[in-house]
């Protein structure tokens, strides 16, 4: 059978559609369209109904708030993420190095965070910064933390009527920040492994540690016990603990291919940046 | 639902599925965009949208609603295009040709955005674009060719 497909022009008429057919969203279309190809000169056919949201212009902002809140629209593209002076580095820096120029220039940030890979580049940056999703349906809009909407490789807790329309981002400082991915190669590189971490010091001890793991499991990894045990500590006291965190953060991973790989890469990058820091370097990006 | 495809507005009724790259070649019978992988791999298909370099095998028609489309048979008709394919030519960039039309399309996404790219931001510009004969540097200079030669075009 040949599901329908609608096109929305705003997303009220999104909203109606989804509410009243179940119809999926479809937003860059780069995971929906290779996922149900047919081959050349054939059309994709979906096993649900379809509503193409793309030409929503009002889902494409980037904006601050006065409090220092940035705002990502549910169909910005990694190209403009990647420039926003807006948005916070670890972002950029992931947004950046997402697929291939073309490819950057269609995905969008709602289908990284709607397809919940754990491969997927942009939620693990901003699950370290405790990134919120702004979910609105015909009902008005929700907001959840992001490390709660997703459930688990390929599982959120989106509703059936429901659209991710933003991703807010709290304010956020820091002394230190690291991001990087690992791939196989420069270009359309799905991620083998990837680490943010940020530190701020303040008079001298640690006020605000923390890291996320993507592509280390079914969902991107934050343990902030692991995290808490480097809070409040001096630089010294920071290096007699760091063997201890480094186990602890180590006892939070779950990879599912080539662990050991995986682990002693992440434990190798997270030791690199907690001693950077430690040093007090003059560049606040740790590469 | 309307769109702009090099210079001329499209109406378009058809399935909203259906995949650019296929429009392209089978109803306009614009053959330059090509297929190659299907999978948003290989950039073959590259055309711009907006002025922004994306592969045409991975947006359904429904997507395109007042966008600009540009393809190579519309670049090839202007100063810029001219300027990129005879530097292509003068470079000994091209062999099967088979990646060519989408090259010259990321070349004019990348000198739209940076009139003046060093070969750092050319390799980077064309890193999803795959070419099987060349090993690119030919490919490279080319795009650097077409640059100096070019001043003022874009
Ligand atoms: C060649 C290639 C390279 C890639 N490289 C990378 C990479 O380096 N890093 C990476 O992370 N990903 C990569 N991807 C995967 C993909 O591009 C991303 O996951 C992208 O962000 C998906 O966004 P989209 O809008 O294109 O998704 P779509 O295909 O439109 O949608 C994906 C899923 O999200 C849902 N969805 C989309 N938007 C919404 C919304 N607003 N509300 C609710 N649900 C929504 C859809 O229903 C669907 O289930 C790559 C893909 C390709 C083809
Ligand atoms: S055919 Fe579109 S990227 Fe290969
Ligand atoms: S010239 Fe043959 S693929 Fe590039």
């Amino acid at each position: 059978m040949v599901e329908r497909c609608y096109v929305a022009a705003s997303l009220d008429e999104a909203l109606k559609i989804r509410k009243e057919t179940g119809a999926h969203v479809l937003a860059g279309g780069t995971d929906l369209m290779v996922q149900f190809r047919q081959g050349t000169g054939i059309s994709p056919v979906f096993p649900f109904p379809v509503v193409i949201i793309s030409s929503v212009r009002e889902l494409d902002d980037i904006t601050a708030g006065d409090d220092g809140t940035v705002t990502i629209g549910a169909l910005a593209v990694p190209a403009r993420i990647a420039e926003s002076q807006l948005v916070p580095y670890p972002v950029r820096a992931a947004a950046a190095r997402m697929g291939a120029p073309a490819l950057r220039n269609s995905a969008t940030i709602g289908g990284n965070i709607g397809n919940a890979s754990p491969k997927g580049d942009l939620p693990q940056p901003l699950i370290m910064l405790d990134a919120r999703v702004v979910l609105t349906s015909l009902d008005g809009e929700r907001e959840m933390l992001l490390d709660d909407f997703i459930l688990g490789s390929k599982k959120t807790a989106l509703r059936d009527d429901e659209i991710i329309s933003a991703v807010r981002i709290p304010p956020v400082s820091w002394s230190y920040v690291f991001y990087r991915k690992i791939g196989t190669r420069r270009a359309n590189a799905i991620s083998k492994l990837s680490l943010s971490a940020l530190m701020r010091f303040e008079d001298g001890r640690i006020a605000d540690f923390r890291a996320a793991s993507g592509a280390s499991g079914p969902k991107v990894i934050r343990s902030r016990e692991a995290e808490n045990m480097l809070k409040g500590l001096d630089d010294a006291e920071a290096r007699a603990e760091l063997p201890a965190f480094l186990d602890a953060w180590n006892e939070a991973l779950s990879p599912h291919a080539m662990p050991q790989y995986r682990r002693n890469t992440t434990r190798r990058m997270l030791e690199h940046f907690i001693t950077s820091a430690l040093e007090h370097p003059q560049s606040e990006i740790i590469v | 639902m309307e769109f702009t495809l090099n210079s001329k507005t499209v109406r378009y009724e058809g399935n909203p599925l259906t995949r650019l790259v296929d429009f392209l070649r089978e109803d306009m019978n614009l053959t330059g965009t090509k297929e190659g992988c299907g999978e948003g791999e290989c950039g073959a298909c590259s055309v711009l949208r907006n002025g922004k370099l994306v592969t045409s095998c991975l947006i359904p028609m429904g997507a395109l609603a007042g966008d600009d489309i540009v393809t190579i048979e519309g670049l090839r008709e202007t100063e810029q295009g001219k300027c990129l394919i005879s530097a292509f030519a003068d470079a000994g960039a091209v062999q099967c040709g088979f990646c060519i039309p989408a090259m010259v399309m990321a070349a004019q996404a990348l000198l739209l955005a940076d009139s003046d790219p060093d070969e750092e931001a050319v390799r980077l510009a064309i890193s999803g674009n795959i070419c099987r004969c060349t090993g690119y540097d030919l490919i490279v200079d080319a795009i650097l060719l077409a640059a100096k030669r070019g001043k003022g075009l874009w």
